[in-house]
């Protein structure tokens, strides 16, 4: 029954959903000269500059693979979450004055802020191509169960964005908490240095981070070349629908309370 | 068809001094008693009424009465601490008009944007789009960046957007008054033709002369609770009288 109701109301809210998303893109890049071009230009530039500094700075290397690609898969996968997750927890918030005055179903904002940063990603998949062809990674077969590492990342930043956003309403403090949070929880994950680097006693706890099983997911594919075990198959969806319906049941209790906040 | 039973909205008017991590960590080493000291403010309580299909309602009292809130609940925007709200029909709210607009977009944009939030389809706002814009007299804007507009001419236009509906039930909240004085005669046409439509109105004015013009019956509000309900006529006369004293 809600599930039922949850798509009637995605069907009804359907436009607005898109004219929400259309939105952020217009305004996001109307008054730039290139426009739609910095979502291409901005990833592979600041990924540059991040490889350029790891691989010739630091000297950080992963053996048999290619360190570009290694870098580039796994902070493509982390950039989405994070700035996802970052305009999903404001989305509610800035929305205030609509929330006061109309009623919508408030779960739309934090959706529509992963969907827009998921066309954003989606666009950045095409310089990671790029570079693992100049790089000569060799394509396999496996590259087409990729998607389900991306809908594991989509559906638990969407989790995590409910979460967020609710929680933001009742603390504003957390818009400065979660930045820290995510400059650590970026050095936690195991994007720049290989999670062999970590000693076996630790490990385990680098394993309960799920954006390391998603980015896990996707280097056994493009860079080893091989199937991810099911094992990581079943920890991606697990941890995606676990916080999901943590997002969901947070969002919910507290979403009638949110407009005593404005 | 609206039924208003037994609605009571309570605010705390003390919320915000309760979220910030400072006086949180104070408020842990408090007593429990001075804890629990929050400051409410029922800004209605115990409100019934009634209202049948196809009529018109105004709502008068003072600033604070609870007016606004009351039309909120009814809308859906906000739930009521206690009691509760059937309505029967679409309905469409105008409280505090062009609240869905983005002032970096065009006129243009803004329509489209404006009117899925009122919950319009693409196929429906395109096909009254030449409707809203004659309405609006904005063609000669339409790709301009609504910043650059006047407040009158977003209020214009967000009055255009929001009446292109024939709703079931319209819920209006001082809205009457913008534009010059040529929009607003056009926009208490508007509003007279969707009554004679068969609108269900509720109407929020602190123009007691609109209010005896448009409406069958009068609502009057004071502190949160209804003090009389009646003929426009007459409930208006007792209003001026008792604001003169």
């Amino acid at each position: 029954m809600f599930i039922k109701s949850v798509y009637s109301s995605l069907q009804k809210y359907r436009f607005l959903l898109h004219q929400l998303i259309s939105r952020d893109f217009k305004v996001k890049y109307k008054r730039s000269v290139l426009g739609v071009l910095w979502s291409l230009l901005y990833p592979i530039l600041t990924m540059t500059v991040m490889a350029l500094v790891f691989s010739n700075v630091f000297k950080f290397s992963t053996p048999g693979v290619n360190y570009l690609v290694y870098l580039l898969t796994g902070l493509v996968m982390f950039n989405y979450f994070s700035e996802a997750s970052n305009l999903s927890m404001s989305s509610v918030v800035a929305n205030f004055a609509l929330i006061n005055k109309i009623y919508i179903p408030k779960y739309i904002f934090p959706l529509s802020k992963c969907l827009f940063v998921g066309i954003n990603f989606l666009l950045t998949l095409i310089p990671l191509y790029a570079i693992i062809l100049i790089t000569g990674t060799p394509l396999n077969i496996y590259h087409i169960f990729l998607p389900y590492a991306f809908i594991c990342l989509f559906i638990f930043t969407f989790g995590m964005g409910l979460i967020l956003s609710a929680v933001s309403v009742f603390l504003r403090d957390m818009f400065y908490i979660y930045g820290i949070v995510m400059t650590l929880w970026m050095y936690l994950t195991p994007i720049m240095y290989d999670i062999n680097l970590i000693s076996v006693t630790y490990q385990k706890f680098f394993k309960l981070n799920p954006l390391y099983h998603y980015i896990n997911f996707a280097r056994r594919i493009i860079l080893y070349g091989e199937m991810p075990s099911p094992f990581t198959f079943a920890v991606c969806a697990l941890s995606a629908i676990g916080t999901l319906l943590i997002g969901v049941i947070v969002f919910k209790k507290n979403q009638d309370k949110f407009i005593y906040y404005v | 068809m609206i039924k208003i039973n037994n609605v009571s909205m309570r605010f705390n008017l003390g919320i915000e001094k309760n979220f910030s991590l400072k006086l949180f960590f104070i408020n842990l080493f408090k007593l429990k008693k001075e804890k629990k000291e929050k400051k409410e403010f029922w800004a209605l309580k115990d409100v019934n009424i009634e209202v049948q299909k196809g009529e018109v309602v105004g709502f008068i009292g003072s600033n604070g009465a609870g007016k606004s809130t009351l039309l909120k609940v009814v809308a859906g925007v906000m739930k009521p601490t206690k009691g509760s709200v059937e309505r029967y029909g679409n309905i469409c709210p105008m409280i505090e008009l062009g609240a869905g607009f983005d002032m970096d977009l065009t006129a243009r944009e803004n329509i489209y944007l404006n009117g899925a939030i009122l919950g319009y389809s693409k196929e429906f706002i395109t096909e009254k789009f030449d409707e809203i814009v004659e309405f609006s007299e904005l063609r000669d804007f339409l790709d301009v960046p609504v910043r650059n507009f006047s407040s009158g001419m977003v209020a214009r236009l967000a009055f255009s957007v929001a009446t292109i509906v024939d709703p079931e039930i319209l819920i209006v909240d001082e809205i009457l008054s913008v534009g010059d004085i040529a929009f607003q005669q056009k926009s208490e046409n508007k509003m007279r033709s969707m009554i004679e439509g068969g609108t269900t109105v509720l109407f929020v004015s602190h123009s007691l002369a609109q209010i005896e013009n448009l409406c069958d019956r009068v609502v009057w509000l004071e502190n949160g609770t209804v003090k009389k309900i009646g003929e426009p006529k007459q409930i208006c006369e007792e209003y001026k009288q008792y604001v003169m004293n």
